[in-house]
């Protein structure tokens, strides 16, 4: 695991801040405690375990105010959140691949009740093949159903963006759920230097909380949630119209939100992420890699050594898988001649990563071709080293001139 | 001038009753309820208890201001109609004053009728119709040695048996060949006769007041065959007139003949205007005819059916007409009658009489109904009975167990027929 | 609003005639055993059946509109019409005004008498060896609940003689406007509980769960509200699949967890809400769509259902919640007491209440005879009422020690009808069987 740099060039009235070392599933449940959620619910399952054993700790040390719930299944775990956010309460949770699956009628409910529920996958290759290991396929598999997914690059930006994954949910724009997404095994075990963030400024980076404005089940406001709509005409489909419509507009409200609240946070904390996609050394390239979570410190590290070998290449990485972050995506590549795509999981239906389809449906509107190949690699917890990524720069390379394969390049298929 | 939905004049049994069926369907229309009596409500039928004294005057009475406050009734006692302008739907009152009505109902019961023998109006006698009445009549029995009661109806006869508890010589002076005529047949009015004679009382039936003065003690009376008699208390009972005469005071177009004529639902000939109980005459059971059934139960019938057509309630049903019903209670006996005593033709008469037991029952049918039921000392269910000849039901297969068992043949007919 | 009272009923199929209730009121009531002077007469034969002529207390007594001395009063508070020794003027009116022979002369005092139901205690009652005369004591709940506040619209779309909306009004006047109220997929929203695009059928704080995970959404919201000190009740009228079948797991967490919350089932035995399919409650040798009857293969023909349903009120037991009770609303009585004690139970921990409630439509009878249905289930042991708490254990609130064959039961509907002799002593063993279970556990309890 390499760690990134963490550029800070606004620094300017760095925060009273404790360092620590720490985990990634410890740094995403100090995070959690910062923000102050009423409710956990939690269900163990591999790699992300450590994570709720770390609130439970914290809860039961008198650190965390919020009840815990230990429920039967994941299944639960989110609708236990659910009836909390709907009365009034600040949720978290978090899960992985198998849990996921299991979690998934509730977890499609959840965004269409526009519940600020924050959930982090620390993500997991899905079964079968049996696996315990990570891998970006449960969350990649999920993506399509209306929560804000980020995926964090180092233990730091897990913890901060746990923090900040509440206020993105909760803001009036959005009201939308949000995923956390920290590599399986890279982040949630990996330990490094964290800055732990004041509480006093936390919460005043927090404001007031004010979740169920818009739904609630209280009955001081009586209302009766999520009555039945649809059917072949009238009112009825077109109130579920109006819904659906309304969830997309709050998809492409978070966009500029995720921006403005990284941004106070840079402001507040000193430490800026790219809040959408971060283009890495893409001013004079030629082409680019792109990456997507952890993954991206060995990225960078292959970049920084192509270019003092003097290589053209730079790097994009997503933050912001969902919504997709279309507009900042097209303003890097309007940089570059052509891109290798690294995925840590697989499109089925596409032969080829899920984040590479993405670009491409992203790419139609460039109106210019730009080359481009997809990478799979990572799988299972195999690990993508800088080795790998010089591969993807030469393959990257070469589709300057030469056109590009059909089939995508699996990574790890002979280590 | 004061409006109200509805208006209701008298308080008494007919009254109440609308009072309630008006509220079951309405409760919130204005009402209005005006008597001339300054008491709250009671019924006359009681005035013989309190003329004995068995009934205080206190705890007699049918509601109290509460009923009136809870059910927003205005009651207006001591407030007498006048008279009526029903063209204009107003009720004009003794003092003057106007209420305008929507729906009118009269239940202004009857007063005595006070016969005209040549020199009544010369001397003091005692009526019982009101509280007033009765209070006094109870005040004077104590004092009375020598009492004549004029009338031997089921008013006089009561106050006759209070007199000679009381220890005064009575007699009676009756028109009619026997007692209690209209009321129970020739064998029953025998057996009364001879509890009063056996306690004491003279009973002159068949005797007519020709002349009546004042005397030392109080009055003299002088009969038709010359006896004369003296009585320092004169009751007279001889009969009752319905209260009507508002109607005439503004030359009401309220048609009427004994007493106010009204319809199957209770409706006099003028729009918005109702009668009910003593004062009106509805159409008789047992005959087409209209008829004054001055009774109590037949005023409370009357009076829910007068008060279910006021407030339009649909569930209301037609009058069946007057069947006259009566209780009597006398020297620790008592007589029931239910029915029409009239024998109309063909009817058949079954009768059975224990002297030992002073035991008297009479049973009229015709076609195998039952026209009427007739007991001394005799208890059965009057209530069951009477539903047996509003039914019409067809006793032919049990004629003889009923007369035999009327009250147990009567229950178990009802278990089959209505429970 | 209209009070209700208590009442004495009489059941005349179950009369011989024996009269032991007339000599236990004339011993009550006037020291001798003379059965004319009983206020409560039997009346008719063997042949054509025993009937009854005792006051009613009627609402709008004659009796009382025809006494000039108001000596009768019908009281507000108990219903029972009232006569007053000291008022009467033994003027015998009042038995010409009733037309049921209700007050008579007792020929022992020369003064009426009429039934007075003994202070709420009657003679009769008890006195009766073939128990038909009951005290009948619903009162309490109608008045009491025709004082609080409906909390659903009028006019939810039940089907024609369905007992859920019953089911439905009562229990949410009874846990009252500070609810919240989980009406997960079937029957009940079915009806409107939540309502159709835009306008709902309930006046409190409702949502549609998902059929699975009804209990789980409930937690989240008590626990939030009892976190921020507020009293709020949290209710489910969930059917019989999504807790038995696939809400199953969350229901047995929030057991286990002993969440404070209200569980009611709704058992109709089925998804009869998507159109009647067999659920894990549904009986051996039902009729559903998905357990149809046909001729079958290799002589073997489809009769309805060929397992027995899962008793879910007893593994709920086996969760040892703080309360779980089986109810039907053929007793509206018992299922008042134990609503009232499942309401006080949720405040402490997880509650359950278990109705077997007839499907009209779905068990094929007729729309007028749901209570009946009801009943005969129970009469049959066919359902068992009983209640459980962990102090008291497992007591059976109405046992019936003489049930009537399973078939009387079984008959009532056409989803047996085409059960063969087999099938119907199967039904009839497992009624034993079960019967002898719950004992056992009755048994434990008293141990
Ligand atoms: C002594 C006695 C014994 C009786 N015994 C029996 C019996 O045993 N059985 C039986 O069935 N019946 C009996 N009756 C008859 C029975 O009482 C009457 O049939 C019954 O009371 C009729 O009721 P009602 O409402 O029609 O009128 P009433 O009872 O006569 O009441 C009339 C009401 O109208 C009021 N009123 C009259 N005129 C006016 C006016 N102009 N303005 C305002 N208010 C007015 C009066 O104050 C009174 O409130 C007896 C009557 C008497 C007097
Ligand atoms: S007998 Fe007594 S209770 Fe009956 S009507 Fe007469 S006074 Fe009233």
């Amino acid at each position: 695991m390499t760690t990134a740099t963490v550029e800070t060039p606004n620094q300017t009235k760095p925060a009273k801040q404790k360092v620590i070392l720490c985990e990634g599933n410890e740094a995403a449940a100090l995070g959690v405690a910062l923000a102050r959620p009423d409710m956990v619910a939690v269900y163990p399952i591999t790699p992300q375990s450590s994570l709720v054993e770390h609130v439970a700790k914290l809860i039961a040390d008198g650190r965390m105010d919020a009840d815990i719930v230990d429920a039967e299944g994941e299944h639960s775990v989110l609708s236990v959140l659910q009836g909390a956010a709907l009365a009034g309460a600040r949720t978290y949770t978090a899960t992985c691949g198998p849990g996921l699956a299991f979690m998934f009628e509730p977890y499609f409910r959840t965004s269409g009740m526009r519940l600020p529920i924050v959930m982090s996958i620390v993500t997991r290759d899905g079964i079968t093949p049996q696996s315990v290991w990570g891998g970006h396929q449960d969350a990649m598999t999920v993506r399509e159903v209306g929560w804000v997914q980020v995926y964090c690059e180092t233990v730091q930006e897990v913890l901060d963006t746990t923090i900040m994954a509440f206020k993105i949910a909760e803001h009036h724009d959005v009201m939308l759920p949000v995923n956390v997404c920290l590599d399986g095994n890279y982040l949630s075990y990996g330990t490094s230097r964290v800055e732990l963030p004041d509480q006093a400024e936390v919460d005043a980076f927090m404001g007031v909380k004010d979740v169920n404005w818009h739904v609630a089940l209280d009955p001081l406001r009586p209302m009766a949630v999520d009555p039945l709509t649809g059917g072949s005409g009238g009112k009825g489909p077109s109130t579920f119209v109006r819904y659906r419509k309304g969830q997309c507009r709050g998809m492409q409200n978070s966009l500029r939100v995720i921006e403005e609240v990284h941004e106070e946070w840079a402001q507040r904390f000193g430490r800026r992420f790219a809040p959408l996609v971060e283009e890495y050394r893409l001013d004079g390239a030629d082409y680019a890699i792109m990456t997507l979570g952890s993954m991206t410190g060995a990225a960078k590290d292959a970049i920084d050594e192509a270019r003092e070998a003097g290589k053209r290449v730079g790097l994009i990485k997503i933050k912001t898988f969902s919504p997709f972050p279309v507009e900042a995506l097209l303003k890097a590549m309007n940089k570059i001649q052509a891109l290798g795509v690294v995925d840590r999981s697989v499109g089925f239906r596409w032969n080829c990563g899920p984040m590479y389809q993405e670009m491409m449906g992203a790419l139609y509107r460039l109106g210019r071709h730009v080359p481009s190949m997809s990478f799979i690699g990572g799988l299972a917890g195999a690990d993508i080293t800088v080795g790998h990524f010089h591969r993807v720069i030469e393959a990257t390379e070469k589709l300057v001139t030469n056109p590009a394969p059909a089939e995508p390049v699996w990574l790890n298929e002979r280590d | 001038m004061e409006h109200t939905k509805y208006l209701v004049v008298g308080s008494s049994h007919a009254a109440l009753e609308a009072v309630t069926a008006i509220r079951m369907h309405d409760a919130e229309g204005s009402l209005t309820l005006l008597t001339r009596d300054p008491y709250l409500p009671y019924s006359p039928t009681v005035l013989p208890y309190v003329v004995s004294g068995r009934s205080a005057a206190t705890g007699i009475f049918l509601r109290d201001e509460k009923f009136f406050v809870d059910n927003r009734v205005q009651l207006k006692r001591g407030t007498e109609l006048k008279a009526l302008h029903a063209e204009r739907n107003s009720a004009e009152l003794a003092d003057g004053s106007e209420i305008a009505y929507e729906k009118l109902l009269l239940a202004t019961g009857a007063a005595p009728a006070i016969p005209p023998i040549p020199g009544i109006d010369q001397v003091s006698y005692h009526v019982l119709r009101t509280l007033d009445d009765a209070k006094k009549l109870h005040a004077a029995i104590k004092q009375s040695k020598q009492a004549v009661v004029l009338g031997a109806g089921l008013v006089g006869m009561h106050a006759a048996e209070n007199l000679v508890k009381a220890g005064a010589n009575v007699t009676i002076v009756e028109m009619a060949k026997q007692l209690t005529d209209g009321y129970f047949d020739q064998v029953a009015a025998q057996m009364i006769e001879k509890a009063f004679t056996d306690n004491g009382a003279r009973i002159l039936t068949g005797s007519r007041v020709v002349k009546l003065a004042p005397s030392a003690i109080g009055s003299a009376l002088t009969l038709e065959n010359g006896t004369t008699l003296e009585a320092d208390l004169l009751l007279v009972a001889t009969g009752i007139k319905p209260n009507m005469d508002y109607l005439d005071q503004a030359g009401s177009a309220v048609e009427h003949d004994q007493g106010i004529l009204v319809s199957d639902t209770m409706q006099t000939s003028v729009a918005n205007v109702w009668a009910a109980g003593d004062c009106a005459q509805a159409k008789g059971f047992f005959t087409e005819a209209k008829v004054m059934n001055a009774i109590l139960p037949d005023a409370t019938e009357q009076g829910r059916i007068a008060g279910m057509a006021m407030a339009g309630d649909p569930g209301l049903k037609h009058y069946p007409g007057g069947v006259p019903l009566n209780t009597y209670h006398f020297f620790g006996r008592h007589a029931i009658s239910v029915g029409s005593s009239k024998l109309a033709d063909g009817a058949e008469v079954l009768t059975r009489f224990d002297d030992a037991s002073g035991r008297y029952l009479k049973a009229i049918f015709k076609d195998g109904r039952l026209l009427g039921i007739f007991g001394v000392n005799e208890f059965f269910d009057g209530g069951v009975m009477c539903q047996l000849i509003l039914r019409r039901v067809d006793l032919s297969a049990v004629k003889e167990r009923f007369v035999a068992n009327p009250l147990a043949v009567g229950r178990e007919l009802m278990s089959q027929l209505w429970r | 609003m209209g009070r209700s009272y208590n009442t004495i009923a009489f059941d005349a199929a179950k009369c011989d005639g024996c009269g032991d209730c007339m000599t236990a009121c004339a011993t009550a009531k006037t020291g001798s055993e003379d059965q004319t002077r009983s206020r409560i007469q039997i009346v008719g034969s063997a042949d054509d059946g025993f009937e009854l002529a005792l006051c009613r207390q009627c609402g709008d007594p004659k009796c009382v509109t025809v006494c000039p001395a108001a000596a009768l009063t019908k009281s507000t508070e108990s219903g029972v019409i009232e006569w007053d020794a000291a008022k009467c003027v033994d003027c015998l009116l009042c038995t010409i005004g009733c037309a049921y022979a209700s007050i008579a002369l007792d020929a022992g005092t020369g003064h009426v008498a009429k039934c007075d139901t003994c202070d709420g205690a009657p003679a009769c009652v008890p006195a009766c060896p073939h128990d038909a005369l009951t005290y009948i004591t619903t009162a309490r709940i109608y008045n009491e609940v025709g004082d609080w506040e409906d909390l659903f619209a009028p006019g939810l779309a039940g089907c024609q003689g369905c007992n859920t909306e019953l089911l439905m009004r009562h229990t949410l006047r009874r846990v009252g406007p500070d609810t919240v109220l989980a009406t997960p997929p079937g029957c009940v929203p079915g009806m409107g509980s939540v309502g159709f695009n835009g306008t709902t059928g309930t006046k409190i704080p409702v949502f549609h769960p998902l059929l699975t995970n009804t209990a789980a959404m409930l937690a989240g919201i008590k626990r939030q509200y009892k976190r921020v000190g507020r009293e709020v009740n949290a209710l489910a009228i969930a059917g019989d699949g999504g807790a038995s079948d696939v809400g199953f797991q969350s229901l047995s967490g929030a057991a286990e967890r002993n969440e404070q919350i209200l569980f009611m089932v709704v058992d109709n035995e089925g998804y009869m809400n998507t159109g009647m399919q067999r659920s894990s409650c549904t009986p051996y040798g039902a009729w559903t769509s998905t357990t149809p009857i046909g001729k079958g293969s290799d002589g073997m023909p489809a009769q309805g259902k060929t397992q027995d349903a899962k008793n879910l009120p007893l593994i709920m037991v086996n969760h040892r919640c703080e309360y779980v009770a089986t109810a039907s609303t053929a007793y509206m009585e018992d299922l008042y007491d134990k609503l009232d004690k499942a309401i006080e139970a949720s405040k402490v921990g997880f509650a359950y209440l278990h109705v077997y409630s007839p499907c009209t439509t779905g068990w094929r009878f007729p729309t007028d005879q749901n209570i009946e249905v009801a009943r005969k289930a129970v009469e049959t042991n066919f359902v068992m009422l009983w209640e459980y708490t962990p102090g008291a254990g497992l007591q059976f609130t109405r046992p019936v020690d003489d049930p009537l064959p399973v078939t009387e039961y079984l008959k009532a509907m056409g989803r047996f009808r085409h059960l063969s002799p087999d099938q119907i002593s199967h039904i009839q063993g497992k009624v034993v069987e079960n019967l002898a279970f719950v004992k056992q556990m009755v048994h434990q309890a008293r141990a």
